[in-house]
């Protein structure tokens, strides 16, 4: 439809019997848009600016990850991991490194157990920040984000003198972690705390009161619980519906199994809502940190596994709670060293498809509070 | 034809002799020098903007071009004049390229009744008229606003057109009103002891608005250090005590008449790109740009004139009183340099308010305009006047404007610290109660469905 084109002789014929009738207006919304969290489109059919339908349209990032893992071996598949669910590469990592090690009947050593969740929820942290940050951004509020990236730099400073890579870390082995810590790291960690715990009072003193940043988020986006399970939601999504369900909790796996995890649920289920889980599993992750800081354990970092890894032929499901939900990795083995199927199940597709559900009805603005509310990652969607 | 037989004569020698005249002259440097103005707090502005945003950021801002990146919003108009000025093919021409002087004009144009001390300022400022001429100009705005977003034939850049028209529109009225409660404090002032003018009948001339807001009264009269200091300088007489509520709905609605933060819906960049601004660039862009930071400078510089005392400081109607040129001068040095300082630190608090607030969503804004401030400021209005027959009626004698004032001035602080404390709950359960219909609209829960209980290997460890 053309904005520009009609004439007045053609607006008048269209108003009819019931009076002025308006036209639905088809807005194309990404796949280059400032808001859309990398490459999503969305077809909207506005009337007004109301919403009146909503398309998605994914594809844009499509990299092919999971054909690339069949080509890789298995080792050498981990750092393609990193790049499926680029905000947080590390618990990407632990997943393929699990359902690996899950189907050769290896565990890792209690110390890499620790290792991967202290790193684990450092990249939760890291994500979760992001996710705030970028949020407030979709709302107009400038500052968060650069303040959550200031202290995501922190972590990701740490990550690159344990790894050596800031971003795709590449760090997880099967069976095990690539190196011990570097001398001091530790101690890095818990100074780095310190100051992040005062940085967060500083940020939740700046959105949480906010009156209008509830006014934009509380009642918008509301999923209820059913509704939430039927869409097959995990994550904060779905604890932000009030279902208690944290596969830290109810399926443990590794380390999760000594380490008890305080679920964060809200009942409201709205942006609101979201936006709350996520800051208060931040506080959760900090203090799992501390915990497996002052826990970890002696020992060696790896189990022994031959370089040529061959899996047994075979296949397993091996879900961790990332960041955004359950991310699985379903790997099918024919016993040679390249695995025959891995098929990613990431968390931010599955999220993403009760985003037409959501937006209808809702303004115009309410779209990007919405898609902010989510936190998907298009890396992740499209693989 | 006969027209130009007749006058020509007079016309070329009146134009002739005005061209070459000192009023012309005069006219001429003060023009250029607050065209500069203008110009030059706009630049001064942006890179406040971006060095203040740094540092509430934690960032450091632009640092590389020129010490400290003092020269960086020279070198981007440099680079913003030399940009191609690109034009979307089926763009509607003439409003296209209109659009950027329409928008600027009226702002410079507002600038005509603001002076910047009591002698330097542009013929206009004798406008007897000088709130209302204010208020005509700056609601011509909104008209370069839709000419871009139409011209632009883009959607994203028509739904920030329209966007802005109804935002503008709307806080129009409050902000006049809110103008309004101060004439009516000048009208009841004039005249009464100490106040100029003749009884009851008050101004809208822009300067005068602001003698009514220094008063003779000051500790230790006769004293000359004092006298130097408070002569013509008595913040205990600026109207920003007596109606404090009016200065923040004012301030606010300038936030909204100036597109600015929480109030950017029109160019909301995570919404609609960059609103109506979206097919712009270049120096077209940069006259948009332009503009915006001089309507924040001239939204401070009406409130700096309306609430807080304008360019009245220290010294300065002390020195002009000594009646000698060169005093006289620094006077007037004086008095601009309060004057910008005054607007530069309402400028501050809007830059200060940019980084700290989200975005407002466009019926919660109408919302906020139509259901709260307007209901409140024409309140206000009913307040004043009532109060002002009240107190008039009791017979005080010379003490009446000073029990008027100070009664007025209870009645407001208490309606801000009221408005304060009640506007977000205010502003949520009006949304909430907007929001409801979306929430009923949401269907149903479709069946509670236990939850999924999982077999296999992941399952069983």
């Amino acid at each position: 439809m053309s904005i520009n084109q009609g004439t007045n002789a053609n607006l008048i014929e269209e108003i009819g019997p019931e009076g002025i009738q308006s036209q639905e207006m088809l807005l194309n919304m990404g796949p280059q848009h400032p808001s859309t969290h990398g490459v999503l489109r969305l077809v909207l059919k506005l009337e007004g600016e109301t919403v009146v339908d909503c398309t998605p349209v994914i594809g844009y990032l499509h990299r092919g990850i999971e054909k690339i893992l069949e080509n890789r071996p298995v080792m050498g598949g981990i750092r393609y991991m990193d790049n499926a669910d680029y905000l947080s590469p590390l618990l990407n990592e632990i997943a393929y490194a699990g359902a690996v090690e899950q189907l050769m009947g290896i565990e890792a050593p209690r110390r890499a157990q620790y290792i991967r969740l202290l790193t684990g929820e450092m990249q939760r942290i890291a994500s979760h920040l992001v996710a705030v940050g970028t949020y407030l951004v979709d709302l107009g509020a400038f500052t968060p984000v650069l303040w959550t990236f200031r202290d995501r730099e922190g972590i990701l400073s740490l990550f690159e003198a344990l790894g050596g890579s800031r971003f795709n870390v590449n760090y997880l082995r099967v069976g095990g972690v690539l190196h011990d810590f570097p001398r001091g790291w530790l101690k890095a960690c818990e100074t780095y705390f310190d100051q992040f715990e005062k940085n967060m009072v500083e940020l939740e003193g700046l959105i949480t009161g906010n009156e209008i940043f509830e006014s934009r988020t509380q009642g918008v986006g509301y999923i209820d619980p059913p509704q939430a399970i039927a869409y097959g939601l995990t994550g904060p999504m779905l604890r932000a519906s009030g279902v208690n369900w944290d596969l830290r909790v109810n399926r443990p796996y590794m380390a999760y199994r000594e380490v008890p995890v305080n679920v964060q649920v809200r009942q409201e289920g709205d942006c609101y809502a979201r936006y709350k889980v996520r800051v208060q599993e931040i506080w959760e992750s900090i203090r799992l940190c501390r915990v497996a800081m002052d826990k970890m354990p002696g020992g060696s970092i790896g189990t022994r596994t031959p370089i040529a890894l061959r899996p047994p032929r075979g296949e397993t499901y091996f879900a961790i709670e990332s960041s955004k939900g359950e991310l699985g990795v379903y790997f099918i083995s024919d016993g040679s060293e390249y695995p025959w199927r891995a098929k990613l199940r990431g968390p931010s597709f599955v999220n993403l498809q009760i985003l037409p559900e959501l937006l209808r009805g809702h303004k115009m603005s309410d779209v990007v509070a919405i898609i902010g509310s989510l936190d998907i990652v298009l890396g992740e969607v499209d693989r | 034809m006969y027209f130009s037989i007749v006058l020509g004569d007079d016309i070329w020698s009146q134009l002739g002799g005005y061209i070459f005249s000192w009023q012309f002259l005069q006219f001429l440097v003060a023009f250029v020098s607050f065209f500069g103005f203008v110009m030059t707090s706009a630049l001064l502005l942006i890179l406040a903007e971006r060095k203040v945003m740094g540092w509430m950021q934690d960032r450091l801002g632009p640092i590389h071009t020129g010490p400290q990146g003092l020269l960086q919003t020279v070198a981007d108009a440099v680079k913003l004049l030399l940009k191609e000025d690109v034009h979307a093919a089926k763009s509607d021409k003439a409003l296209f390229i209109f659009a950027p002087s329409v928008f600027l004009a009226p702002i410079i144009a507002a600038f005509a009744v603001i002076p910047l001390s009591p002698y330097v300022g542009l013929p206009g400022i004798t406008i007897a008229t000088g709130i209302v001429y204010y208020v005509a100009m700056s609601s011509i705005d909104v008209i370069g606003v839709i000419m871009a977003g139409w011209g632009s034939n883009n959607k994203y850049s028509l739904m920030g057109g329209l966007r802005s028209a109804a935002q503008m529109i709307s806080y129009e009225l409050p902000l006049v009103l809110a103008l309004v409660v101060v004439v009516m404090l000048t009208s009841a002032l004039a005249g009464t002891a100490g106040y100029p003018g003749n009884a009851g009948i008050g101004t809208i001339a822009i300067s005068q608005i602001q003698e009514f807001q220094s008063v003779n009264i000051w500790p230790f009269k006769g004293v000359p250090f004092f006298d130097f200091v408070f002569e013509g300088f008595t913040p205990w007489a600026w109207f920003v005590l007596v109606q404090p509520l009016m200065l923040v709905i004012y301030y606010t609605c300038g936030l909204a008449e100036t597109n600015r933060a929480p109030f950017d819906l029109p160019e909301a960049e995570s919404e609609l790109v960059a609103g109506y601004l979206t097919e712009y660039s270049g120096l077209r862009w940069a006259i948009f740009f332009l503009g915006e930071y001089g309507n924040m400078t001239i939204v401070a510089a009406i409130t700096t004139y309306l609430f807080l005392g304008g360019w009245s400081g220290p010294g300065v109607v002390y020195l002009l009183g000594l009646g000698s040129p060169g005093w006289g001068l620094l006077g007037n040095l004086l008095a601009v340099a309060y004057f910008i300082s005054k607007v530069y630190l309402l400028c501050f608090v809007f830059i200060w308010i940019r980084s700290t607030l989200p975005r407002l969503r466009a019926d919660q804004l109408m919302q906020f305009a139509w259901l709260i401030l307007i209901p409140l400021t024409l309140f206000n209005i009913l307040l004043t006047g009532i109060i002002f027959l009240v107190i008039n009626s009791l017979g005080l004698g010379s003490w009446t404007s000073f029990v008027f004032l100070v009664v007025t001035a209870i009645f407001n602080w208490a309606m801000l610290f009221v408005f304060i404390r009640i506007v977000g709950r205010t502003t949520l359960s009006t949304t909430r109660r907007a929001q409801a219909p979306a929430i009923r609209a949401q269907p149903k829960a479709i069946t509670a469905l236990p939850a999924p209980e999982r077999t296999g290997i992941a399952g069983g460890q």
